[in-house]
């Protein structure tokens, strides 16, 4: 049946072999004629512009910071002066016979990140990455919803990963546009942490 | 930032109108547009401004159940309304009220592909990515999706 190039035609979906198609059992089925003028009359119930005007929301967008007096060349001559004025500050109040403490270790911050995939057909769902040694990592099935999710605590860095869906396939994030090769011919998903 | 604003404009009615008709709540759809709008410039506005993503984020904040209370955003009619005298928009009113109850009696992921379909501009692939399917599943899944929309139409009518 030819009946799904009724909604190709109405989602501009048809390429010019499909076109011709289309236009010809147009003129040669009266039942696919009528069908395709009732789906089209629908759609203008659907596309009704009722439907269509968004209210008026506030986005937090930032404004550019104001560009204000500076001269850009002062600036190692400025903090130059301002780490000399601290370093003798700190120096002064220390007592000499107490040896300075250095911090040995930095803080380590971690962002959570949630990783959701949607696979109402899976059976089970995994994830594999950089920041699993490329181990399988079980998600959690939402429900009924169809949706996989899994909530990882990631440093800042820049990640690979793939999801595990059906018999092993290995796909990308269908939400992050960014990916890169590996080296078996597959792809995956690039992930940037930003603290 | 005036890229993530043009993206805002160029996307805000069409993405309403898809949570709109995933919800059939026009609260909850004015929300969820504030809401992935929001998350968007936050997690991904200094990355490529993609489509996809934005509908992605708005389809997982619909099916979200963990959702926290949510800011009232007051519905104004006015906006809203169509041209003509007020018995002609009382009527297109009512017929869109209709639609999307009809809508909302198909099942989950035929509200979905359809939404999409209707709504994002995006290609049957890209909507077959987005939703985990092959592209022709998906060209054979949004047509049974009209003709079962149409068939609760013309019920709702008798």
């Amino acid at each position: 049946m030819k009946e799904y190039l009724i909604s190709m035609f109405i989602d501009n979906e048809l390429n010019l072999d499909e076109k011709i198609d289309f236009v010809k059992t147009i003129h040669k089925e009266q039942p696919f004629k009528d069908e395709a003028l009732a789906l089209l009359e629908q759609e203008k119930l659907i596309h009704a512009e009722y439907l269509h005007q968004a209210p008026q929301i506030q986005i937090p967008m930032k404004q550019e910071p104001e560009k204000g007096f500076s001269i850009p060349w002062l600036w190692p001559a400025a903090l130059f002066s301002t780490g000399v004025a601290l370093g003798a500050a700190v120096l002064f109040m220390l007592p000499t016979s107490i040896p300075i403490a250095i911090p040995s270790t930095t803080v380590s911050t971690e962002i959570p990140h949630r990783f959701v995939i949607y696979r109402p057909h899976a059976e089970q769902a995994d994830i594999i990455g950089t920041f699993t040694n490329w181990q399988p990592l079980a998600m959690e099935k939402l429900g009924p919803s169809g949706y996989w999710s899994l909530t990882l605590n990631l440093p800042e860095g820049e990640y690979q990963y793939s999801y595990l869906v059906e018999d092993g396939q290995q796909i990308t994030d269908p939400t992050v546009s960014e990916r890169v090769q590996d080296d078996f011919g597959g792809e995956n998903s690039i992930l940037s942490v930003k603290v | 930032m005036n890229t993530f604003r043009e993206f805002y404009n160029d996307n805000k009615d069409r993405f309403f109108g898809y949570l709109l008709r995933r919800s059939g709540d026009h609260f909850l759809a004015a929300d969820t547009l504030q809401e992935s709008f929001t998350k968007y410039l936050e997690r991904y506005g200094k990355g490529e401004l993609s489509v996809s993503l934005l509908f992605t984020i708005g389809r997982n904040l619909l099916n979200d159940n963990s959702r926290r209370q949510r800011p009232s955003i007051p519905f104004n009619e006015d906006e809203h309304r169509s041209e003509g005298d007020e018995e002609s928009a009382f009527l297109v009113r009512e017929e869109s009220r209709r639609v999307l109850d009809a809508l909302q009696q198909l099942d989950p992921d035929e509200i979905e592909v359809l939404s999409l379909a209707v709504n994002s501009g995006l290609s049957y692939k890209k909507i077959a990515e987005h939703t985990g399917t092959s592209e022709s599943n998906i060209k054979v899944k949004i047509h049974r999706s009209r003709l079962k929309l149409k068939k609760i139409l013309l019920a709702s009518e008798l």
